[in-house]
């Protein structure tokens, strides 16, 4: 474990020698009695932290067995490694494996240790020869067995943190495919094998690294894990794994689909020529057989370049896969497709894509084939592309394949669900490159629709759904809705055109449904919905006035709150917070602090003072629980604004008790400043990292330059927020050394 | 201050323990039937099953309020009695009581022991 240098199949090897060793000196020489490993230690594929897998055979009536098991248990135990241990004859050890997959498979790695080979021998003899007999019947068991799990792990392939050793993709489905091959029924073939070795040799770094067994291969471990193994750098590293994964999750996806075949060929012979069972006609010159789509016996791929579409899309509406020796045929056969794209080209393909969820297996199958980067050369670089914020939950190009997914869904709210799809499918296809990647797409967009046969009005469609595919979300999480300057900025940037902005608004929520669930609310749907139907309302000829915010009290409370130089907090619909007291500097950080120390999240914050009277109006949702009380926040505020309350330890103290075990590095903060995005004010926005009470620092921050602030909204993603403040100088202009102090000042307050 | 110590015993060990507690003096306890696994999944030494099976085993919870002098000779007195040298002996641990009243007189703290 002390040797960094020690990697991969070494380490692996050194491990099983020491194991052996100390092994093998508890078992004393002697006939009818064997130490067999099985499981990892079985396989000589441990990792530092793995559990040991051991069974002490004895031949019937073997005496002194318990003192033998005795000897060799307490010191693993007592050593602290963990240890799953059986004593069985070797019936009672096939029986075991007869009734129950998982100990069938684990006997499969079986391995002798010390003491008797003969007994070790014939075990292996007997657990061989049953798992052989009956693997092909237990198939079914050992694909859901393989799927449930998947399905709770999540997938090698796709994750940016993935479960190295239990998810779809990984070292168990790599054991299935090996048991698979013990018992004749495939082949595991060289990129499989390298496969598998890669993922071991980087659970081994993981383990080591993190001192401990677990098996996800989280952000922050990647750059360490890469270093030791020697792999560029932590995207290197992320894509050797999703890479792996993907290898070996679609060569255990063949072998299901294989295997049932083989034992239904074996049977019975086949008619050729259409009208048998489980043949049927699924589209032009492509057939469905036996819950597969294969090409029909006169289909040329070398004329009919729209092939593989019409197959693709036969597959996903029909939910069944491309046969794979169908996909290797396409893929070396098929003509390239003539540019522009026959009409029904893109008809297919626009169909595939509307078929929703199950369109996306088949395109990860034409991804994996290279039929994807074949007909889109611009797809290959976003190809196991890694997102850099946790929020997401896959690379790239599964993501897009996913907003297009749910796109589909939403098809009935858009006048035209072609171009939607074709937006969708492509809205992140500028990841990667140098810039702002909705710039960067968008001028990929452009060829890509022109390529597909679109006419220049929708491709010029295609190219904003592309360029714009942000401007919703962000608009309505960062801006001001109230003032009509944001409202116009959205309806300039689409032209007026009413149509685009129905697309737009679909492909934000597609996009944020695929992103993973943290990236959307009930919060952030209800901003969406509000911009869009303003942004309507002005694109349909209206103009909304600019109402200075209704005041949230009475101006006759107001007025006796002022005789007594009163502080009040008042609770308004929904999650809705009014504080009302004399306005003094710093009241706004203040009150932010407070509710920061009460663990309620503000979302958008608006002042209006009026007569040495401050309104502030918060939305703030309670993080945990239900909303504080009332009275206490208020005496927290006025001890805040008294100086008896240490509101930055509390909040200090506070955020470190809360850090958790991500510490998740992101990057520096950033500051923007915005001069015409609203109206009699200036907009600076800030960029960070979230912590408890960055709000409060930030707010103090632009008090320190007495700035005031007219409202704030915070928009949050992940562990990443940007507050964008709209606010104006009591002198006027905000001159350039002013701007610069500000944005010093707020950048430490960010740190 | 008051301290808990709380004790899962093999169930043959009972008496073994209440022996030990009462040669110290300890005049109260309580005792409860409870099932659980330790590191080696309820297993025996000479298990046959499915190696990745979790056994529950069932064992007995005692547990003696005491001052704080005490509290570290009775944690040595229970493992000294409950002690078999094989797996599944269990555990001892020592916790802080915040507050404690007898219900009939409404004593408080040491005073309720």
């Amino acid at each position: 474990m002390a040797r960094p240098g020690l990697v991969g199949v070494a380490l692996r090897d050194a491990l099983a020698d020491a194991y052996d060793q100390w092994l093998t000196a508890a078992l004393p020489e002697r006939s009818g009695v064997a130490l067999v490993a099985v499981g990892g230690l079985g396989r000589r594929e441990l990792a530092p932290c793995s559990d040991l897998d051991l069974m002490l055979l004895h031949a019937r009536g073997a005496q002194e067995v318990a003192a033998i098991a005795d000897a060799i248990w307490y010191p693993v135990w007592d050593s602290r490694i963990g240890l799953d241990h059986s004593v069985r004859t070797t019936g009672q050890a096939v029986s075991v494996a007869a009734e129950d997959l998982k100990a069938m498979l684990g006997l499969l790695d079986l391995r002798h240790v010390a003491g008797d080979g003969g007994l070790s021998g014939e075990l292996r003899e007997r657990t061989l020869a049953l798992w052989r007999s009956t693997a092909p019947k237990r198939i079914g068991e050992l694909r859901e067995l393989c799927q449930g799990r998947g399905q709770l792990a999540g997938e090698v392939g796709f994750a940016l943190e993935p479960e190295i050793k239990q998810g779809r993709g990984g070292l168990r489905d790599w054991h299935a495919l090996r048991a698979l091959a013990m018992a004749q029924l495939v082949d595991v073939r060289d990129p499989v094998r390298r496969a598998g070795e890669l993922l071991l040799d980087v659970r081994g770094e993981l383990q080591r690294l993190n001192q401990g067994a677990d098996d996800v291969l989280r952000l922050q471990d990647q750059q360490p894990v890469a270093a030791a193994l020697g792999l560029a750098g932590d995207d290197g590293l992320l894509r050797a794994v999703n890479e792996a994964g993907r290898t070996i999750s679609s060569a255990l996806d063949r072998a299901w689909r294989q295997i049932p075949a083989e034992g239904r060929r074996r049977g019975r012979r086949r008619p050729w020529g259409g009208g048998g069972l489980g043949r049927q006609p699924a589209a032009q010159n492509v057939i469905s057989q036996d819950g597969e789509i294969v090409l029909a016996m006169n289909a040329d791929p070398r004329t009919d370049p729209v092939l593989p579409l019409r197959a693709a899309r036969a597959a996903a509406a029909r939910g069944e896969p491309l046969a794979p020796f169908t996909l290797d045929r396409l893929v070396s056969e098929t003509a390239p497709m003539p540019e522009p794209w026959p009409e029904e080209a893109r008809g297919e393909f626009l169909a595939l894509l509307g078929t929703g969820a199950s369109a996306v297996p088949v395109l990860e199958a034409l991804d994996q084939a290279g039929v994807m980067s074949r007909l889109f050369p611009e797809w290959e670089h976003v190809r196991f592309a890694p997102q850099r914020n946790p929020v997401h939950r896959f690379t790239v190009e599964r993501h897009l394949m996913e907003t297009a997914a749910e796109a589909a869904a939403l098809t009935a709210e858009v006048r035209r669900p072609d171009l939607l799809l074709t937006g969708a499918l492509f809205h992140d296809i500028g990841k990667g490159l140098p810039g702002d990647h909705s710039v960067a797409g968008a001028e990929l967009a452009g060829p890509i629709a022109t390529r597909m046969g679109f006419p220049p009005d929708d491709v010029r469609r295609v190219v904003a759904l592309v360029r714009h595919h942000l401007l919703l979300v962000d608009t309505a999480t960062r801006r001001d809705l109230e003032d009509p300057r944001t409202i116009g900025i959205v309806a300039d940037s689409l032209d007026g055109s009413g149509e685009l902005l129905d697309e737009l608004a679909a492909l934000s929520r597609a996009d944020a449904a695929a992103t993973g669930p943290a990236a959307w609310s009930s919060w952030k749907a209800r901003l969406l919905a509000e911009l869009v139907a303003r942004a309507k309302a002005v694109m349909t000829g209206g103009e909304l006035p600019f109402e200075p915010t209704e005041l949230a009290v009475s101006r006759d409370r107001l007025a006796a709150q002022r005789e007594r130089r009163e502080l009040a907090v008042a609770r308004g619909v929904g999650d809705r917070l009014v504080v009302t007291a004399p306005d003094v500097p710093g009241l706004l950080s203040a009150t932010s602090g407070v509710l920061a120390l009460h663990s309620l999240e503000v979302r958008s914050a608006t002042v209006v003072t009026q007569g040495g009277m401050a309104v502030n109006s918060f939305v703030a949702t309670p993080r945990f629980g239900s909303y504080p009380q009332l009275a206490t926040l208020r005496g927290d505020l006025v001890r805040a604004l008294e100086g008896s309350l240490p509101l930055d330890e509390r909040l200090s103290a506070k955020d470190a008790a809360y850090a958790g075990r991500l510490a998740f590095a992101g990057p520096p903060p950033r500051v923007l400043w915005f001069d015409d995005e609203a109206t009699d004010a200036i907009i600076v926005e800030i960029r960070a990292s979230d912590s408890f009470g960055l709000l409060h620092r930030l707010t103090g921050a632009l008090e320190a330059s007495k700035l005031d602030i007219r409202s704030a909204q915070i928009s949050t993603l992940g562990r990443s927020v940007v507050d964008a403040f709209y606010v104006t100088s009591g002198d006027g202009e905000i001159n350039d050394d002013l701007r610069e102090a500000t944005t010093r000042r707020l950048l430490l307050a960010a740190r | 201050m008051t301290r808990l110590v709380t004790a899962i015993i093999k169930p043959f060990k009972l008496d073994d323990v209440k022996a030990a507690l009462e040669g110290l003096g300890v005049q109260g306890m309580t005792v409860s039937e409870v099932s659980g696994f330790g590191r080696q999944k309820g297993h025996t030494e000479v298990y046959r099953g499915a190696e990745y099976r979790v056994d529950m085993v069932p064992k007995v919870r005692v547990e003696v309020l005491t001052d704080d002098h005490q509290a570290l000779d009775i944690v040595e007195s229970i493992v000294k009695a409950a002690r078999t040298g094989k797996i599944g002996d269990g555990k001892v641990w020592v916790t802080s009581v915040d507050h404690m009243v007898r219900v009939r007189t409404g004593e408080r703290d040491t005073d309720a022991l």
